[in-house]
């Protein structure tokens, strides 16, 4: 199906050579290489529908490049299968190359040495673009991302905030309905994310486009997707939308009480505990896997205690996947 | 076919080079003094002779300073642009190759095009001043002329493959100075950038028949300045398209190897 991402039991492993330590080591490293298996990605499954906006989370080395490289056709799974807008992207390479665009980190695609509209051109022609589907394109881009005021300046003259913007408009030149974009903020200063983030939404929202994101950023997921899927160890360790997970996992939550009575004896509800008392002052919080959420917690303390002040704080989607990697140990499913 | 419409990346290469005229100016300068220089040192080697290793004085100087321009066709640079195949790999964007409808191997083949043509124009620049300024005989004939074109035309492609050969060593070794620095040499002595083959001895000229460089200069050199017969002609023309052919099979294997090698040395 066109802008579709199927994922089914996907794993690739690479040979490696052990490196042993010190100088006899290297040596023997030479001589006597000894070979071992890495597991990058195993047996990972997933779907993103056409039009849907994908966060694919995990610490470093989780895999997230790895499976995205597999998506974009670079890499060859050791078992499983993709398919990307319906196409095999590792079997033909260059088919999908025109279902597809992507953007990974600070890694640019413009050519160094000419000006960015060179570049623009260069794709342009690379994916048979029309001149004037080109240009209609173009200035689509430009009135978001702002590019005119230096797509004449050669590459190697940008700032990394340009140079973004500029290999995401070269990414998306040829419209592609799905776009792998691999931690494409990384390094910018707040006002150039959000400028990229409303760019997404806009192509998102208003194209249509499938787009994989891989952040370490949270802002930008909670900004940008309804749906995350994390991994780790090269495992699915959870797959659902942000709603899913923090009901799941976003259980840090505090409620700040202010008692009308300070010798009041304090009991609490049935999954709330009592984390501390100064006085009338008292602080509650989840006690448990069956805990309430927050907004039950609250209403239980309001009908149990005579309280003349309270406040919540909530745990940021941080913590929350901080705990989901906890939690939710290598292999677990679904959120 | 994708590659039709992507003839612009042939002019990255000249493009780049004519946003930066200080590069410009050093090729002029390298240019010329070479030229000059090579010109002096094979008068004055011919100073008390007029003929050694079956070459007169107009022939020798000619060979040398032709081979001098020649060798602006395809300047062994690597770290120009930053679209170089080891330049790729060192920075992790050689997976962009990758993801394009156009294969990296025809890629390649459109971006050397375009610094060959490039090279060509200086070359073809420095052989008009040259030839002006008698420096270089002109060609005996017609004839000569055309067979020294497409001679050099095929010793360009043998060319074009030996360097491919190394740029596709960076998939496995990530880097390949060393072996740049030994196929500079090997290429300019081998091919008669140095000195015209002829004045080796007869069994370093047996060597070199076993290894492509002298099919890539000193064949159409010898060809111009008629140290090889026309009549030996097809014969040397045939062994430079057979040098060809054994080189885009093992270059296209290659390509199909280094697909597979991509991610683990790319990022």
């Amino acid at each position: 199906m066109i802008g579709s991402i199927e994922v089914r039991s996907l794993s690739r492993s690479f040979h490696t050579t052990v490196r042993r330590p010190g100088f006899t080591g290297a040596l023997r490293s030479l001589v006597n290489p000894e070979r071992a298996v890495k597991h990058a990605v195993s047996d990972i499954s997933f779907d993103v529908a056409p039009g849907e906006l994908l966060a694919l989370l995990g610490p470093n080395g989780a895999g997230k490049s790895t499976t995205i490289k597999m998506l974009t056709g670079i890499l060859t799974p050791t078992s499983g299968e993709a398919r990307v807008a319906g196409v095999v992207p590792y079997e033909d390479r260059e088919r999908n190359a025109r279902n597809i665009g992507a953007v990974f980190g600070q890694r640019t695609q413009l050519w160094w040495d000419l000006p960015v509209r060179e570049s623009f051109a260069i794709l342009r022609d690379i994916y048979e673009v029309p001149m004037a589907e080109h240009a209609t394109r173009l200035k689509e881009f430009d009135d978001i991302l702002e590019l005119s005021s230096f797509w004449d300046t050669r590459v190697r003259h940008l700032s990394l905030g340009q140079r973004v913007r500029c290999d995401l408009a070269a990414a998306l030149l040829h419209d592609p309905p799905v776009v792998f974009l691999d931690e494409p903020t990384i390094g910018m200063d707040v006002v150039v994310k959000e400028q990229v983030r409303e760019f997404l939404r806009h192509q998102v929202e208003q194209r249509g486009r499938t787009v994989l994101l891989t952040t370490h950023d949270m802002t930008e997921v909670e900004r940008l997707a309804e749906r995350v899927v994390l991994v780790n160890h090269g495992r699915l360790v959870l797959d659902g939308t942000l709603d899913e997970i923090r009901r799941k996992y976003g259980s840090t939550w505090q409620v700040r009480a202010t008692l009308a009575d300070a010798h009041t004896e304090v009991v609490p509800p049935p999954g709330i505990a009592l984390l501390r008392q100064e006085g009338p002052q008292v602080v509650f919080g989840p006690d448990g896997p069956d805990a309430p959420t927050v907004h039950q917690a609250l209403k239980a303390v309001i009908e149990r205690y005579e309280v003349t002040g309270i406040a919540i704080d909530e745990a940021d989607l941080e913590d929350v996947m901080r705990a989901a990697y906890v939690h939710a140990g290598p292999g677990a499913k679904g959120a | 076919m994708a590659v039709l419409h992507a003839w612009r990346a042939a002019r990255v290469t000249p493009l780049g080079e004519l946003h930066a005229p200080p590069r410009m100016t050093a090729v002029l300068v390298r240019l010329i003094v070479q030229v000059v220089l090579v010109a002096s040192l094979w008068n004055g080697l011919y100073d008390r002779t007029t003929v050694a290793a079956g070459m007169s004085r107009d022939q020798a100087v000619t060979y040398a300073v032709l081979a001098v321009l020649a060798s602006r066709l395809r300047e062994l640079d690597q770290y120009a642009g930053r679209d170089t195949v080891i330049q790729h790999m060192h920075f992790g964007t050689i997976v962009y190759w990758y993801l394009r409808p156009l294969s990296p191997a025809r890629y390649h083949a459109l971006r050397a095009l375009g610094e060959q043509v490039y090279g060509a124009a200086w070359a073809l620049a420095g052989y008009a001043v040259c030839l002006a300024a008698g420096v270089v005989e002109p060609p005996r004939s017609a004839a000569v002329a055309g067979v020294f074109v497409l001679s050099l035309l095929l010793g360009q492609l043998v060319l074009y493959h030996v360097m491919l050969l190394l740029d596709q060593m960076c998939f496995w070794t990530v880097r390949n100075s060393a072996a740049m620095l030994i196929l500079i040499f090997a290429q300019n002595l081998m091919s008669g950038v140095y000195a015209p083959l002829w004045f080796f001895p007869a069994w370093f000229r047996t060597l070199s028949t076993f290894l492509p460089f002298q099919a890539t200069l000193n064949v159409p050199l010898s060809l111009y300045v008629g140290r090889i017969e026309l009549s030996d002609a097809p014969l040397q023309l045939a062994i430079q398209a057979g040098w060809v052919v054994l080189l885009h099979l093992f270059t296209r294997f290659l390509w199909r190897r280094a697909a597979r090698r991509v991610i683990s040395q790319g990022g």
